[in-house]
């Protein structure tokens, strides 16, 4: 059995893992902290052309029921947000949207602003109207932990209850182990539950928790909080690497790597002034004016190593490859697309 | 609407002459275009002078701010840190300098003491071994937002008016007087007209185009200068260089942060702000030559200020002001130039100039009269000395059992927010950030902003989306040289602004 060593546990990370060991290979995944993933919105935006049955396959849980199709949602400060793939309560078709939302806020908490998306809603006539919450929560914690207990959830529910308004808009707070709650606050209210779009929280955090759920469930071996420091390339083929967490350093030999660190906003190419640089030191990597749109080169799928030749067995995936048409809104599809092509180009190696 | 004085211009020189004109029992109404401290109040780098900066080149001004130092101590402590001041010399300066400058400085009466290089390595830890000679002096960091407002409070409660938002935009000049003015309210109240007897023409970097509404001309060197935040405080003292007046000599320690300047260019325009990547790497370049940890600090913002100089511009310009009257319109008085420390002489010249005009004779009391309560620091909480540093007097105001936060990163607290929106000054985000200091943090109000946006909206007259890409946008301005961990931060707040939020195009 062929061992690959997946580095990065964000969405590419998870996804070629899943796909590979799915497909009968040995997989280590390490990584080494949050994912930009886990600050996304945890939806997907991008349409039909970038979503293969196999990451609808990928998404497809109990825990969480996923819609598909173009989709309307809400986000934290009350604009439209429009996206193909999303949890059930994140989004709506058009011709379900609702004529009158309340607008959940829990008292000072910066979790949702009412007052904001109320008066955008109203804007685009949805009869829209702030309901306040008194709450304990310091603004500065997030309110998922205030929500891991039943009462929690039952005073939430009491507080709904007198609500006439045909939706609920909630802030962005459920877990994926509390998801199914969402339901049942639907049940009980008897009117629609919908959660905001917010990105650096709850919803993020949920997908990544999902994804890597799905990934230890397909076999993949997870090592947490540990990173890759250095790969062992002989010719052009990396045979080896080290992994190093906490006090422990281990090196482990590989038939394959995949490289899914991620792009510059949560380091995983390394982002120094103005630029952006490999941490391995071992592979080419392509400028750019916009940093997000630089990363490491590759041809197939295949890194390109510093003397300019293309790796036999280290594909890359995600956001550290190089991309000149990346635009925004499309990056956990195209992430997840991309892990995809990876991991065939390895298949093909 | 009748007034005796019409002031036009919410800056410190503005606010400075409604208060003393306000102290002898003139009736008097600022207005102000923008928000206070709109030009350079507001782009300075917080320097409360000792004067030892203008000693060798610029004597008055050097003995201006010497005695204005001596006063604002006195009658603003709470809005002044009294950090001290040091002038350092490196190997590479001119050694003969230094003997210069303590000519200077005792001639023009600028307190100055000799430290060995030594004794400047004990007092500032963070200052280069290379080290060759030290003087200290008493530099001292000021709030200009909070002395400003401070200025308009003690102003308002002593008779006068103040209005921000509120714009000049036109002046009648009948028999050589100006006997209307024309107002753009943004805030609404205001009559469309005001018949003053005099006018004050405080407008800083805009005196000459204030000036041209009434058909006079004020000659002006408008001179940009570059400014660099660090987050965190890297120095104790505020250290210059000690050299002739030069780009890049001197690091500020204010508030949460240090403040790197500053720069000399013409500027074009009154707004011409803008902040080249050559001026920070400028400021970094010849801070570190001082301190050189500030090589590895996190620089959170970049801003510019645009110097109304009387005269000519550049450093060799006098930092000293003048009063300007016209035959073509006798009863506008235009004042230009000075500094933010020299503020409230400006404003006693201006004062008693208006007065003999008006034939009042009154005696100015600013020098006198305290502008807020002392902040000596004893008893005080830390988070007590912080509130009173930024508020002064209408510390009272901020219920501190609320505990909530609003801006973690400057730790704001929300009552703060709810009590700068009830004393009514403040319109936008903006302006709730010059008074709070939400939004000056690391995340350059990517986080509080929804939060003050929301009570401001509890009340409900705002534009949502306008005012936040308002206040988004200037924010943005100040990371456009952003590098390292703050670039990765501004790409993250765009991606999230415009991705998520949707607020592309109004970017």
């Amino acid at each position: 059995m062929s061992h690959v060593l997946v580095v990065g546990n964000g969405a590419a990370g998870t996804f070629s893992s899943w796909l590979l060991a799915k497909r009968g290979w040995r997989v280590t995944l390490v990584g080494r902290g949050t994912p930009s993933t886990a600050m996304s919105t945890g939806c997907l935006r991008s349409g039909p052309n970038l979503c293969r049955a196999e990451i609808s396959e990928f998404l497809d849980n109990e825990k969480m029921p996923w819609t598909s199709g173009s989709r309307e949602g809400i986000s934290k400060i009350g604009t439209s947000y429009r996206c193909w793939n999303s949890p059930s309560h994140s989004t709506w078709n058009d011709s379900d949207a609702p004529k009158s939302i309340a607008v959940v806020g829990l008292d000072g908490h910066p979790s949702l602003q009412p007052h904001i998306i109320s008066a955008l809603l109203n804007a685009r006539k949805i009869e829209a109207r702030p309901f306040i919450i008194p709450s304990q929560v310091p603004s500065d914690v997030p309110l998922a932990s205030s929500f891991l207990k039943d009462e929690a959830w039952e005073t939430l529910a009491e507080e709904l209850q007198g609500l006439s308004t045909e939706a609920i808009l909630l802030p962005s707070f459920v877990t994926l182990q509390d998801y199914h709650r969402l339901d049942q606050l639907e049940r009980r209210c008897g009117r629609t539950v919908m959660e905001a779009i917010a990105p650096l929280g709850a919803a993020g955090q949920r997908l990544a928790d999902l994804m890597r759920w799905k990934a230890a469930d397909s076999g993949v071996i997870i090592w947490d909080g540990r990173r890759a420091t250095a790969l062992d390339v002989q010719a052009d083929a990396v045979r080896g690497a080290t992994i190093a967490g906490g006090r422990e350093v281990r090196d482990i030999a590989v038939d394959a790597v995949i490289i899914a660190t991620g792009g510059p906003l949560v380091d995983g190419l390394v982002l120094k002034e103005r630029d952006i640089g490999d941490p391995f030191g071992k592979f080419q990597i392509v400028r750019s004016e916009d940093p997000l749109k630089g990363g490491y080169d590759s041809s197939d799928g295949m890194l390109i190593n510093i003397s300019g030749r293309v790796m036999n067995n280290v594909a890359g995936a995600g956001d550290c490859i190089s991309s000149e048409g990346r635009i925004y809104g499309s990056g956990l599809t195209e992430a997840l697309e991309s892990a995809y092509l990876a991991v065939r180009a390895l298949e093909g190696a | 609407m009748r007034v005796d004085v019409l002031i036009i211009g919410g800056g410190a020189t503005g606010a400075g002459i409604a208060r003393d004109l306000a102290l002898r029992g003139v009736d008097c109404l600022l207005l102000e275009m923008g928000d206070l401290c709109h030009g350079a109040s507001g782009g300075n780098h917080g320097l409360l002078h000792s004067g030892g900066r203008y000693a060798v080149k610029d004597p008055a001004s050097a003995t201006e701010c010497a005695l204005e130092n001596a006063i604002l101590r006195r009658i603003a402590p709470f809005c002044i840190e009294d950090t001290g001041g040091l002038f350092v010399s490196l190997p590479e300066d001119d050694p003969s300098f230094a003997g210069t400058f303590i000519g200077s400085c005792r001639s023009t009466g600028v307190q100055m003491e000799e430290l060995t290089a030594k004794e400047a390595l004990l007092s500032e830890p963070g200052l280069s071994s290379r080290v060759t000679g030290c003087l200290k002096v008493n530099d001292g960091s000021i709030d200009p937002f909070s002395l400003v407002q401070a200025n308009v409070d003690d102003a308002r409660s002593n008779g006068a008016k103040v209005l921000n938002h509120c714009a000049v935009t036109g002046m009648t000049v009948e028999d050589e007087m100006v006997t209307e003015v024309k107002v753009r309210d943004r805030r609404g109240g205001l009559p469309s007209a005001i018949f003053p007897d005099m006018v004050v023409n405080a407008a800083g970097a805009w005196v000459d185009e204030v000036a041209k509404l009434a058909g006079c001309r004020v000659p002006m060197g408008l001179d940009q200068g570059s400014m660099l935040v660090l987050d965190g405080r890297q120095c104790r003292h505020v250290v210059n260089r000690l050299r002739p007046p030069s780009n890049g000599d001197i690091a500020v320690p204010n508030h949460t942060s240090t403040i790197l300047g500053t720069t000399s260019r013409p500027a074009s325009a009154p707004d011409d702000v803008t902040v080249s990547r050559e001026d920070v790497d400028l400021l970094i370049k010849e801070a570190s030559a001082m301190l050189p940890s500030l090589r590895e600090c996190r620089a959170i913002r970049t801003y510019g200020g645009v110097r109304p100089l009387v005269g000519g511009g550049g450093r060799k310009a006098s930092r000293s002001f003048a009063m300007l009257s016209e035959e073509r319109a006798g009863n506008i008085l235009s004042v230009a130039g000075g500094k933010l420390t020299t503020y409230r002489l400006m404003a006693e010249k201006v004062a008693d100039r208006v007065c003999e005009m008006l034939g009042n004779s009154s005696n100015c009391r600013t020098h006198q009269e305290p502008l807020g309560p002392p902040a000596d620091g004893k008893g005080d909480s830390i988070s007590t000395a912080r509130l009173i540093r930024k508020y002064g007097r209408t510390v009272s105001s901020i219920d501190t059992a609320d505990p909530r936060m609003i801006c973690s990163c400057e730790q704001v607290l929300r009552s703060e927010v709810t009590a700068v929106l009830k004393a009514g000054d403040a319109m936008t985000l903006a302006d709730v950030m010059r008074r709070t200091r939400a939004g000056m943090g690391y995340c350059q109000g990517f986080d509080c902003s929804l939060s003050v946006l929301e009570i401001m909206m509890e009340e409900g007259h705002l534009d949502p989306i306008s005012s936040l890409s308002e206040f988004l946008r200037e924010r943005g301005r100040g990371l456009e040289q952003a590098s390292g961990d703050q670039l990765r931060q501004e790409i993250l707040r765009q991606q999230v602004l415009k991705g998520v939020y949707g607020l592309e195009g109004k970017q």
